[in-house]
């Protein structure tokens, strides 16, 4: 299968110190591939860097083979990259609808055509056009996440970058924002995502990354780290320490 | 009472647009440009160099500086506040203490201290019930009302208005939506330059023109903003028609010479009862 985007090498973080250490991922067209391991792995730097929002020290981040490295984060935005924040996620002092057509005006560079709010983005949330005139700012915190995740998609990007999304959010919408990226993903949208509720994730994933200490310690296909009895383990921060699983994994 | 009051609606509707263009800034930059009245003043001698010195209509005038005015302030940004975009809030506002200070100075270097006035026809004052209203007066109403309504299709209304108030609301989110920020700057010091041309304007019908001209509202225009909620548009606009009306009508109780008092006052009650202002939210540091 082809890939859509690829990190090679990558090294970014905040002061004197890397918080990513040489981080080799890649995404393949079409697929979710989601990002778990511990607090303070790195997960959230990663996706940062790979929005623009941090600049990469050393490394290479490739869109369908093309350097995206020095490009500013509008200018990612415009070659395919859509990104959802974990939090601060919708303009709060803007309504619903204000939130939509600044996405679809700039998102697009100018180019987009045809209604703000297309059909395929209705029937994908169905609550949104009654709250258009509503300030995002009064919006729960699932139907703020859903507003987000509708903004990235008002143009059609070639990969979805997400962090953390059912982060705070009741079961209900978990389970919507779930269905949601994976009928996303069935449109033919690559997704890349960082998640903490790394069962419900790796369910609707094909691939799984874990990280610790700023390094990919496993990249391997999500229904086998779901079969992993010790997932949890793994998952909440023994990574690092040479998990017997993960061990036998990257020997692997 | 009524005669009172009018006047302080048209102070704070004169005041209206410097304390939008502050609000503005503040919400796109992130801190407060004390410079404001001494670019106020440079616009008004612009004009007056076009109005007076080579007998240009007064409209016409100021719409040419009004633009030229947008321009010079997108490059007053770019050599005195875009070098410092990174060291904070505290450093843009003495840098523009330090503008606002040497703008002054080229206007009193130009013209000097002598008080000038525009080239405008005397006309009798007109009366509408028991209040006296002069043309410079009902000039200064239909201009400032017109460019707030602008304003407000700007904001509200237009893909670069929006990206404004987005970039106020989240500067990184904005990034991520592909909103270049750096245009939205130039656009905001741009708008800044409009609203502070006509605001420079309309102090000088109001009053005579000199060097400490712009200054001497720089404290109302200040209060008016915060007064409404440092950053909203509306607020602005609103605190700037109270803080007119409060000092225009403190006068019946209080020596006129005292009234600069009363918007230090509002600033003062307004930091320790509600230091969002009244359309402002409170500001969390993260």
């Amino acid at each position: 299968m082809s890939e859509v985007f690829r990190v090679e090498g990558l090294h970014a973080g905040y002061g004197a110190g890397d918080i990513l250490k040489g981080v080799d991922l890649c995404v393949a067209t079409g697929s979710i591939v989601t990002i778990i391991g511990p607090n303070g792995s790195g997960k959230s730097t990663l996706v940062k860097t790979l929005a623009g929002l941090l600049r990469a020290r050393q490394g290479e981040i490739l869109l369908k083979g093309a350097s995206i490295r020095d490009y500013t984060p509008p200018r990612r935005v415009h070659a395919g990259i859509s990104y959802v924040p974990q939090e601060y996620n919708v303009f709060r002092n803007l309504t619903v609808l204000e939130n939509l057509k600044i996405a679809r005006e700039f998102m697009s560079g100018g180019r987009a055509k045809g209604p703000v709010v297309s059909d395929e983005l209705v029937a994908l949330f169905p609550e949104l056009p009654s709250r258009f005139k509503a300030l995002a700012g009064n919006l729960s915190g699932g139907q703020r996440q859903m507003l987000a995740f509708a903004c990235a998609l008002t143009v059609k990007p070639e990969l979805l970058i997400m962090d953390e999304p059912s982060a705070g959010l009741s079961p209900k919408y978990m389970s919507d924002i779930f269905d949601c990226i994976k009928k996303v993903n069935d449109t033919g949208v690559s997704v890349l995502m960082v998640e903490q509720n790394a069962i419900e994730a790796l369910r609707i994933s094909d691939q799984c990354i874990v990280m610790a200490t700023g390094r990919v310690r496993l990249c391997s296909d999500a229904a086998s780290v779901l079969d992993m009895p010790d997932l949890q383990t793994l998952y909440l921060g023994d990574a690092a320490s040479g998990h017997e699983s993960l061990n036998r994994a990257s020997a692997a | 009472m009524l005669q009172t009051a009018f006047n302080g609606l048209v102070t704070g509707i004169i005041i209206a647009l410097p304390a939008l263009a502050i609000t503005l800034l503040f919400g796109v930059l992130k801190f407060p440009n004390f410079a404001v009245g001494s670019m106020m003043t440079v616009a008004a001698y612009m004009v007056y160099a076009l109005n007076v010195q080579l007998g240009w209509p007064l409209l016409p005038a100021t719409a040419v500086v009004a633009v030229a005015f947008g321009f010079i302030c997108i490059a007053l940004d770019y050599v005195t506040f875009r070098p410092l975009r990174d060291r904070g809030g505290i450093t843009l506002m003495v840098a523009s203490l330090g503008l606002g200070f040497v703008l002054e100075n080229v206007a009193r270097f130009a013209y000097g201290n002598a008080a000038r006035s525009f080239a405008i026809e005397l006309a009798r004052p007109f009366r509408f019930f028991d209040i006296r209203m002069n043309r410079e007066q009902m000039t200064a109403m239909v201009v400032a009302t017109i460019a707030m309504a602008l304003m407000y299709v700007l904001l509200t209304r237009m893909p670069v208005g929006r990206a404004m108030r987005a970039v106020a609301d989240n500067p990184s989110l904005a990034l991520v939506r592909g909103i270049d920020s750096a245009s939205i700057i130039r656009w905001t010091w741009f708008i800044t330059g409009v609203l502070l041309a006509v605001g420079g304007v309309l102090i000088g019908m109001d009053r005579a023109l000199e060097p400490p001209m712009g200054t001497s509202y720089v404290i109302a225009v200040f209060s008016a903003a915060i007064l409404g909620g440092l950053g909203s548009p509306l607020g602005a606009f609103v605190g700037a028609l109270l803080i007119g009306l409060v000092s225009e009508l403190a006068t019946l109780v209080i020596p006129p010479n005292y009234r600069i008092g009363i918007p230090l006052c509002v600033i003062a009650l307004v930091l320790i009862f509600r230091p969002q202002g009244i359309f402002g939210q409170m500001y969390i540091r993260r």
